[in-house]
């Protein structure tokens, strides 16, 4: 019975869900706006769970003082401040010389726009290894990465004799084997999705169900 | 000469008045420009009932124009005043409020062709008084009414074969559900990024090091999430059956929850309830790059010896599997995000592309019901390689008849 009854509401509200393409009249659309509300709700009350998770999770740590518990210690401390000038800035939080927006512009962007910067080496770590010319495949790619890269930069069409050519040739790398591949990875994810949530609404995979 | 005195008195609360005539259709005080002549609405087919549809014939000589709407229970607003010049149709949304029951009856519609550019607007004018100052930058259309309609179905070709590869998907599914119940074997191809699941859960355990599952950064109702989840219930089931640990990382708390559930339910399927630890499943922060931080941190701190990364990934996978390749995990990943595939298949072992996502919690279960599941989807895969084909012979020879029958008009 614990599993029957959200196999039964996983299917009838599937169905609903999925008849919302296929029934464009705005009262059908006013329904499912209803269960979409419910599950926003659903995911606004988890953050409340996340903040319990996360508590759970690092504060013991902290009380213990085990390995890298200074971390985990910053962590909560900037979890609680924030948190502690959020509710005392209230609905004023984003105006200008409030504490919360000085926090979000001065520590948070700073350190997220950090983390972002990160990717441009790493980008070009990983292009280090993928493009080895390792095999026939490996060097196809290495050779159509060089011309995109080089047809993209204002030198690679000062390059004599070959620099009028790179643009028309990376415009085709881009337009037809790079496009098609696209293409086909779409088509087959679309068709697996479709395939999975079908198997979740006919209730043949059941792994999300949780435990007896 | 008491008259003049009187007038002047007068005058300035004339102008401040706030009630505000508009103008009579097919006059204004200062035309330069010929106004719409021929406006007509229809109701659009395979409708929600919200919509109206205006269509002219353009103006020459006119900057802009404007679209104003009076609803049955309503006054005149305005709709658009910054349609540009060559422009000659207009998509109306009777209402934006996804809640609100459209009033029945009639709407009146009337464009007044802008002769030059408008005043901007203040912010405490009224909709009727903006729209009498535009009334005197051009000319008013007579008005045109019309009623939106609401289909009870969609009759378009591109939804009707959208539908029909639904439902092929579900029968040939239910086919081959009976099929393997009838015992006929299924065969599916090895997939070498699946089968390292087992083996890199396998090695996490001969190294004493756990492994780590990353479900992506979307929501739950996205459907990678949704299969990482799936996909989630079997590899805890195996870490359990290998009597390892295993961390999840999450970026949404409702995730969490949801992936806390899958992994218990596979600690007590595989017969090990005591082996599993609540603090393992983890929420991170639903900040794209907090969560690439923190889970980097577990990467580099708790040293996992398999790190998984199955779901919706965007600018963060880089980061997580270069990361993952410094500290000497296995990485096995899979995302039908093709933006992101290039950077997990240049960092990671073994990638799962596109529909491979969706085929590893059938493929890993062994379950003849869900593998049943891929020979259905392979099987629609052969229909859409066919209908290529087909297509690109049809187009070539100058006819658009299967094109049309994949295009679907509004979403």
């Amino acid at each position: 019975m614990r599993s029957t009854i959200p196999l039964i509401i996983t299917f009838f509200v599937g169905l609903f869900m999925v008849g919302e393409f296929f029934i464009p009249h705005w009262r059908y659309r006013i329904w499912t706006a209803e269960l979409l509300e419910w599950g926003l709700i659903l995911a606004a009350g988890a953050y409340m769970l996340g903040l319990a998770n996360l508590i759970q999770v690092n504060l013991p740590k902290v009380m213990k003082k085990e390995r890298d518990w200074g971390y985990k210690a910053v962590m909560l401390v900037s979890l609680v401040v924030t948190l502690f000038i959020g509710f005392h800035d209230g609905q004023h939080r984003h105006d200008d010389g409030a504490a919360y927006k000085w926090v979000f512009e001065f520590v948070f962007t700073p350190l997220n726009a950090t983390m972002f910067a990160l990717l441009a080496f790493y980008i070009a770590s990983a292009a280090f290894r993928a493009f080895r010319a390792r095999n026939v495949e490996a060097t196809v790619l290495l050779v159509a990465a060089c011309v995109v890269m080089l047809a993209r930069v204002p030198m690679g069409e000062a390059i004599p004799v070959i620099g009028d050519y790179l643009p028309r040739f990376m415009n085709w790398i881009m337009d037809v084997p790079n496009i098609a591949a696209r293409r086909a990875i779409f088509i087959g994810a679309a068709l697996g999705a479709v395939a999975t949530g079908l198997r979740v609404i006919l209730g043949l995979e059941r792994s999300h169900l949780g435990a007896d | 000469m008491r008259w003049l005195l009187l007038l002047c008195m007068l005058l300035p609360s004339i102008a401040s008045a706030e009630t505000v005539v508009l103008i009579p259709p097919g006059s204004a005080p200062a035309p330069q420009v010929a106004a719409v002549s021929d406006l007509s609405i229809t109701a659009p087919e395979d409708n929600d009932g919200l919509n109206l549809d205006l269509a002219w014939t353009s103006v020459e000589g006119a900057f802009a124009y404007a679209v104003v709407r009076k609803r049955p229970d309503g006054d005149w607003v305005l709709v658009s005043e910054t349609l540009p010049s060559g422009s000659d149709s207009f998509g109306d949304k009777v209402t934006t409020d996804a809640w609100e029951e459209p009033p029945a009856g009639t709407y009146d519609y009337r464009i007044i062709t802008l002769a030059e550019l408008p005043p901007t607007r203040a912010d405490d004018i009224t909709d009727a008084e903006r729209i009498a100052q535009l009334q005197t930058l051009g000319l008013t259309s007579a008005t045109v009414q019309g009623t939106p309609e609401a289909s009870l179905v969609r009759t378009q070709m591109g939804a009707l074969a959208l539908m029909a590869l639904i439902l092929g998907v579900g029968g040939l599914m239910l086919w081959f559900t009976r099929q393997a119940r009838l015992g006929k074997p299924i065969e599916i191809r090895r997939i070498p990024g699946i089968d390292a699941i087992e083996e890199g859960i396998g090695r996490a355990t001969e190294m004493g090091r756990p492994v780590l599952y990353v479900p992506g950064i979307d929501e739950l109702q996205d459907i990678q999430t949704i299969a990482s989840m799936l996909i989630l219930g079997q590899v805890a089931k195996t870490v359990a059956e290998y009597q390892s640990d295993i961390i999840v990382s999450c970026c949404i708390p409702i995730v969490r929850e949801v992936a806390d559930e899958v992994v218990k339910a596979g600690f007590y399927q595989a017969g090990h309830p005591d082996a599993y630890r609540p603090v393992n499943t983890r929420f991170i922060s639903s900040e794209q790059f907090a969560f690439c931080a923190g889970t980097n941190g577990i990467i580099s701190r708790e040293k996992p010896a398999t790190n998984i990364y199955l779901g919706r990934f965007f600018a963060e996978s880089l980061i997580l599997a270069e990361t993952g390749f410094v500290n000497k995990s296995i990485q096995i990943a899979g995302t039908a995000e093709a933006t992101q595939l290039p950077f997990f298949i240049a960092a990671c072992d073994y990638t799962l592309i596109g529909e491979e996502l969706f085929a590893v919690s059938a493929y890993l279960s062994g379950d003849p019901r869900l593998v049943s599941s891929l020979k259905a989807s392979d099987w629609v895969k052969v229909v859409c390689v066919c209908a290529i084909a087909v297509g690109t012979i049809t187009v070539t020879l100058g006819s658009t008849w299967l094109q049309e029958l994949f295009t679907i008009a509004g979403g």
